[in-house]
């Protein structure tokens, strides 16, 4: 359902989501950054391949961007339409820096 | 006053008692009982108490003492007040003691509902008074009381008698029925009210049929199918026969409840309350078994003669045949012909395979024009288990424990339909986000800090089909919709994403309505195309 692909290059990570971000998967993406975060400086969230998002989802980036606005900085990269819809409709768009 | 008489047989002993028996005269009473018996001791006695007006506990010990002596003891034609005495003090639960019947005439009373084995007639204003025809129905009356009661329990609304009364050479049961009218009624007069009966009785069919019945309450319902498989197969050819017999047993086991002759003589209007009558068929069972009835109701007993159904539902045969295609399209949520007929043809066989048992058992095979029928029937049902396989549909709900860990197995539910349906991708985006947003806050909220099910029905019609997603779940009353809506313009330090789901819900779908009812939340959402 979730595919995760986790790189890190001294401080800067890059987490790359493809499949479903849902209710069921967020919990692994939650786990995936959080066990890293400590030391980065810049997280980037690559979601090519990402075709869903849920609200499960949206809490997973919005607690990692209140992490990283104390230290550092995240982009979102490679957004597709329908998840940008959604990140839209739900004023995320305006909190994430999307590339 | 009082007074005992009686007589003795060789294999019987008949006592009357009569009057007022208390602690003053029951050792009278007693020595009198006595005499009658001449010391003899073991016969059945049956003491008729139609005079009887009052007995103390001093004259029930009487009695208590008898039954020692003679065990099989009845005591008939009790009056309603004396009745209530050996109610309460536990003596029906040790004898047979059997109540008197008011007896009333159901001359020139209005006949509101039939069955299979009864007629319903209205008496006066309040009550009307079901007939049974066969003569010896105290059991049925029994029967039907029971299950009436587990059905209520169970949150099915229906009437539950309060008395027996003796109508001529029959039994009936009484009931309260205010200004009631029935759906066979109301289709014959009110043809504008045709699309409102259609969705109600759907909605009451799926109020029975999601209801689980416990072990043994009620009889399974495929061990009496398998009873008519085993007699209409004689009259088949040999591997049909065995073909039709194998696809009931394959039938897999449920628990949910069946009504088993739903028919809309049997669903009455009372007031703006829908309610069931007629609950003595009541059974468990797998819901194929149920549409067979309600297919013969509404066709298989007319196919031939189509006055049949003008005669016993009041409307004529063409309502009755857009009755039936309104409400399979409805019950299975789809208009996918396809999907549709192969359902019917299911439910026609077995409808079939009980129409011709009925009518042979009726001596049908006598006469030309039943024979006809039967025939008919026989030739249908060959050709149909000929080309069928299974007796199985795809209901359009799926209930599940409602916790996290199955919401893929409530998607892959949803999919499926929407997919069938030929549903957009984006649609399809769009209803499991708003469907995984509402079951997971089910999940999550509905029954915390216990367990409990969640039923989700889907519903598409018309091509690209509108999708109707119907939440229900018997948790705490909560209606998500009365939430404020987040406030989407805050930075993220000052966000939290609480109530965004139902937001999203609401953004990506075109109507959301909640209700509570019948002791469920309700949360019903349309994607329109």
């Amino acid at each position: 359902m979730l595919d995760i692909n986790k790189k890190i290059d001294g401080t800067a990570m890059t987490v790359a989501v493809s499949g479903k971000l849902d209710s069921v998967t967020s919990a692994d993406f939650e786990a995936a950054i959080k066990e890293s975060i400590e030391p980065i400086t810049d997280l980037t969230i690559d979601m090519d391949g990402l075709t869903y998002i849920s609200s499960a989802g949206l809490r997973v980036l919005l607690s990692s961007q209140k992490i990283m606005n104390r230290q550092g900085s995240m982009k979102v990269v490679h957004v597709n339409d329908t998840v940008m819809e959604i990140l839209d409709v739900t004023g995320f768009a305006d909190i994430l820096t999307i590339e | 006053m009082y007074n005992v008489t009686g007589k003795k047989t060789e294999d019987q002993v008949l006592i009357e008692l009569s009057g007022r028996i208390d602690s003053n005269n029951s050792p009278e009473v007693e020595k009198k009982i006595d005499e009658i018996l001449g010391g003899q001791t073991g016969l059945p006695v049956t003491v008729n108490a139609e005079g009887l007006e009052y007995i103390s506990s001093a004259g029930l010990r009487v009695l208590l003492h008898l039954k020692k002596t003679n065990p099989s003891l009845t005591i008939k034609d009790v009056q309603p007040d004396v009745y209530e005495i050996f109610d309460m003090t536990g003596f029906t639960q040790m004898m047979t003691v059997e109540k008197a019947y008011k007896v009333i005439s159901i001359e020139g009373c209005e006949e509101i509902g039939s069955g299979v084995n009864g007629s319903i007639y209205r008496i006066d204003s309040d009550n009307v008074v079901k007939v049974y025809k066969n003569a010896n129905a105290l059991d049925e009356i029994q029967h039907e009381r029971e299950v009436a009661k587990i059905a209520l329990i169970l949150g099915i609304p229906t009437a539950i008698s309060y008395d027996v009364v003796k109508v001529g050479d029959s039994y009936g049961s009484v009931f309260e029925l205010l200004n009631a009218s029935s759906f066979s009624n109301i289709l014959a007069t009110r043809p504008d009210r045709f699309d409102w009966c259609v969705n109600e009785y759907v909605r009451m069919l799926k109020r029975i049929h999601g209801t689980v019945v416990e072990e043994g309450k009620l009889p399974d319902m495929k061990q009496t199918v398998i009873k008519w498989v085993d007699f209409t197969g004689k009259y088949l050819p040999e591997e049909i026969g065995n073909k039709l017999r194998s696809m009931v047993e394959a039938v897999p086991q449920d628990m949910h409840m069946i009504h088993g002759d739903y028919h809309t003589k049997n669903l009455m209007l009372q007031g703006d309350e829908v309610l069931l009558i007629d609950m003595d068929t009541l059974a468990h069972g797998y819901p194929i078994f149920e549409l067979a009835s309600i297919y013969n109701a509404f066709i298989g007993f007319s196919e031939m003669d189509h006055e049949h159904v003008k005669r016993f539902q009041g409307f004529d045969f063409d309502t009755s045949c857009r009755f039936w295609k309104e409400f399979l399209r409805l019950y299975l949520g789809t208009d996918n012909e396809e999907v549709i007929n192969s359902v019917a043809n299911k439910a026609r066989i077995v409808g079939y395979t009980r129409l011709i048992r009925m009518s042979i058992r009726r001596g049908g095979l006598d006469a030309p024009e039943t024979l006809a029928e039967i025939e008919n029937w026989k030739r249908e049902l060959i050709e149909l288990v000929e080309t069928t396989d299974d007796l199985l549909f795809e209901k359009n709900e799926i209930t599940v424990p409602a916790e996290t860990d199955n919401w893929p197995k409530v998607l892959e539910f949803i999919e499926s339909r929407m997919e069938a349906a030929e549903c957009s991708p984006k649609v399809m985006m769009q209803v499991e986000l708003a469907a995984e947003e509402i079951y997971v806050n089910i999940a999550h909220y509905a029954y915390a800090p216990g367990k409990g099910d969640a039923t989700l029905r889907i519903e598409t019609y018309g091509s690209p089909a509108e999708v109707t997603l119907t939440f229900m779940d018997k948790g705490t009353p909560f209606d998500p919709l009365k939430k404020d809506d987040p406030d989407v313009t805050l930075g993220a330090s000052e966000r939290d994403v609480g109530g965004l789901g139902i937001f999203m819900t609401k953004k990506v779908m075109d109507e959301v309505t909640y209700e509570y009812a019948e002791g469920h939340n309700i949360l019903k959402m349309v994607k329109k195309t």
